[in-house]
């Protein structure tokens, strides 16, 4: 592909044309004005284009490798905490389903975080990154701490919080039920009820049908055997039995 | 009720509340004058409150403010009932929902923090924080971007913050400077969002906007497509002129002097006029797209509305900037501006013919006394040339212009 430089070159090219102007500078007339931005773009140089230097290098060139490879390309970005999350999410992947605020408001977020005073952090609910954090912390200011014990102490740190958080939750449903607070049915309970109530209905189909099947055989095998005793259906509970005697007549 | 609890329940209140005009005609030493005492209230003035004899004063002063205010809330309910329906209502649910919410969060996120409050300059947090430095994934990536970009990581490639900022502050510079030489800039955003970016930051830098198609060949065929945009002759204080009427309807219609375009992907077409028409650009390069196609590159995501917001409000801040600087230059008399080559061949073009109607006004008085002067008169319709050369040379002097400063064509405002 070729490249187009004429965006990249537009000064040069209005100077030169400026700078044609011979015949009417010869006759001593005024020349051509250059634009507006003239003199804003020549005080204003673009910038270098289409240079590349030799990327930023965020891990070492490997060793065994014979001759570099991909020089110019952008390397890998990493940070010690990315070992650390991986474990963290690997042992416990059920908190990745609580829902965690990506937006940051003055990009300034970090500087109210101060992981030498424990887990729970002003504006940041706890969480897996917590637990990274405070183990990079300890790591960082414990002398003689191995990565391990590290993780080990910002872990069960995390257990003792989430176990609060869930005992206050617990009991902040014991006290609001006590001055009277109606929580309404779960979405468990709610679907049992719809299941219940669809499995009712299939009930009080399938009964009609099997009604339906026994007369008939019952009108084939009348004159051969005489009548047989067809409702054998297991009519155990009170709901199927009301449904049996909603359910239509035996055409005869 | 408990009765002796009643003077300690409301005796303050007794107290606190008002007297009423019955009551105080009581305390008065003076007849009531009917007209003053149902006159409106004059403005509360301060009064002594310490003595223990101005007891009638600080009633009089509470009187008056609570008249005031009942005036103050007569006003408001009024203009409550004025207010258009859906305005009427939305303001109805601020008042009610004012002291909901949590403490907690002091300081809650507003979308368009940028476009309320525009930066003068962005810093590496507030780029970061914006989504700035977020590129495409790396398999989409365009090499030539690759000197703006810092590393990969989670499978796409991240912007440097560093280049963002400086190439940022360039464009702002580039802005500011044509702003204040008075060149015409034009915002471009044509993505579904970028509206009120766009329109923000052509309203701080007085410029113009386009957030839908742009119309190809508005620059190279310009003078089909904007044959009927209206013109404006303004002087250095941006005072529309008189008397270009006519040159206005023959004149070109005018090119941008700098293009700011925010989604160069989508506007090839844009970019390609002004690169034909020589018009410098400025545009949002995100890792996917062509260095090449803008004079000056902003290394940054170009799909973050957020990101893009900030940028567009800097850049309308930097405008707004130079927009100022040359308004006060003007008032001091420094134009800043030349009148393009068009207009000032106008200009001479009309001085000479009323230097050529004066002198032939001139002319005609002495041909009536004798031959020669009359065959003068006519010999000047030869020196057409060399008249036009002079009057060149005034107008380079700028000796033409007058008082009022050179005129430049505008968009209409």
């Amino acid at each position: 592909m070729g490249r187009n430089f004429r965006a990249a070159r537009v000064y040069e090219t209005v100077r030169d044309f400026l700078e044609t102007d011979v015949v009417k500078r010869a006759a001593g007339q005024r020349p051509r004005k250059p634009p507006a931005w003239f003199s804003a773009v020549q005080m204003i140089p673009p910038t270098e284009l289409l240079t590349r230097p030799h990327s930023i290098q965020h891990s070492p060139p490997d060793a065994n490798a014979r001759r570099p490879h991909n020089i110019y390309r952008p390397t890998k970005i990493v940070y010690p905490e990315d070992q650390m999350r991986y474990q963290f999410y690997k042992d416990h992947p059920w908190e990745l389903a609580r829902p965690k605020l990506l937006l940051e408001h003055d990009g300034k977020d970090g500087r109210h975080r101060d992981w030498s005073k424990g887990l729970r952090q002003p504006g940041m609910a706890l969480s897996g990154e917590s637990v990274v954090q405070r183990q990079l912390w300890l790591l960082e200011n414990t002398p003689g701490m191995s990565v391990a014990e590290a993780y080990d102490a910002a872990r069960h740190e995390f257990y003792k919080l989430r176990q609060q958080e869930d005992i206050t939750r617990r009991i902040a449903v014991e006290e609001a039920r006590y001055v009277g607070a109606y929580f309404g049915k779960g979405p468990i309970q709610v679907s049992m009820i719809n299941e219940d109530k669809a499995y009712d209905e299939w009930r009080v189909w399938a009964y009609g049908h099997i009604q339906k099947a026994a007369a008939l055989q019952e009108q084939g095998s009348a004159q051969v055997i005489g009548t047989p005793d067809v409702l054998d259906v297991d009519v155990d509970d009170e709901g199927a039995a009301a449904a049996a005697s909603e359910a239509p007549a035996i055409p005869q | 009720m408990i009765i002796r609890n009643l003077a300690i329940r409301h005796g303050r209140r007794a107290l606190a509340s008002p007297v009423s005009r019955p009551w105080l005609r009581l305390f008065s030493t003076q007849p009531t004058d009917m007209a003053t005492a149902f006159a409106p209230a004059p403005a509360p003035t301060p009064a002594p409150v310490t003595t223990s004899t101005s007891s009638t004063a600080v009633t009089q002063q509470s009187l008056d403010e609570a008249e005031a205010l009942k005036e103050a809330k007569r006003i408001r309910e009024l203009q409550f009932k004025n207010m258009p329906g859906e305005f009427r209502e939305l303001r109805h649910l601020e008042k009610r929902t004012k002291s909901l919410g949590s403490e907690i969060v002091l300081d809650a996120y507003v979308p368009d923090e940028s476009l309320k409050n525009p930066p003068d300059d962005a810093s590496l947090e507030m780029l970061m924080a914006s989504q700035a430095h977020m590129g495409h994934n790396t398999s989409s990536w365009n090499p030539a971007n690759s000197r703006y970009i810092y590393g990969v990581r989670a499978g796409i490639h991240i912007i440097s913050l560093e280049s963002i900022a400086s190439h940022l502050r360039r464009a702002a510079r580039v802005v500011e400077e044509v702003a204040y030489r008075g060149g015409l800039i034009l915002f471009v955003g044509t993505r579904r969002g970028h509206m009120p970016a766009v329109v923000r930051a052509a309203e701080l830098a007085g410029a113009c906007h386009l957030f839908e198609k742009w119309t190809p060949g508005t620059i190279t065929n310009r003078d089909q497509i904007l044959a009927s945009a209206p013109l404006l002759m303004v002087n250095h204080q941006d005072e529309p002129l008189n008397g270009f009427v006519e040159h206005l309807q023959d004149r070109r219609p005018l090119v941008p002097d700098l293009v700011v375009c925010l989604n160069p992907l989508e506007n090839y077409t844009l970019l390609y006029e002004c690169g034909l028409a020589s018009v410098p650009t400025i545009g949002i390069i995100d890792t996917d797209a062509d260095p090449t196609c803008v004079t000056y590159q902003i290394p940054a995501n170009d799909d973050s509305l957020r990101a893009v917001s900030l940028i567009a409000a800097v850049l309308g801040r930097a405008g707004q900037r130079g927009q100022k600087r040359r308004r006060e230059a003007a008032v001091e008399g420094i134009v800043t501006w030349e009148t393009p080559d068009e207009d000032q061949r106008f200009i001479d073009r009309k001085i000479y013919l009323d230097e050529k109607e004066k002198a032939e006004i001139e002319a005609a008085r002495p041909q009536m006394q004798s031959g020669p002067a009359a065959e003068q008169a006519t010999r000047e319709d030869f020196n057409t040339e060399q008249k036009f050369a002079e009057a060149f040379k005034n107008g380079n002097t700028g000796g033409p212009q007058g008082r009022r400063g050179p005129p430049r064509a505008s968009r209409r405002r």
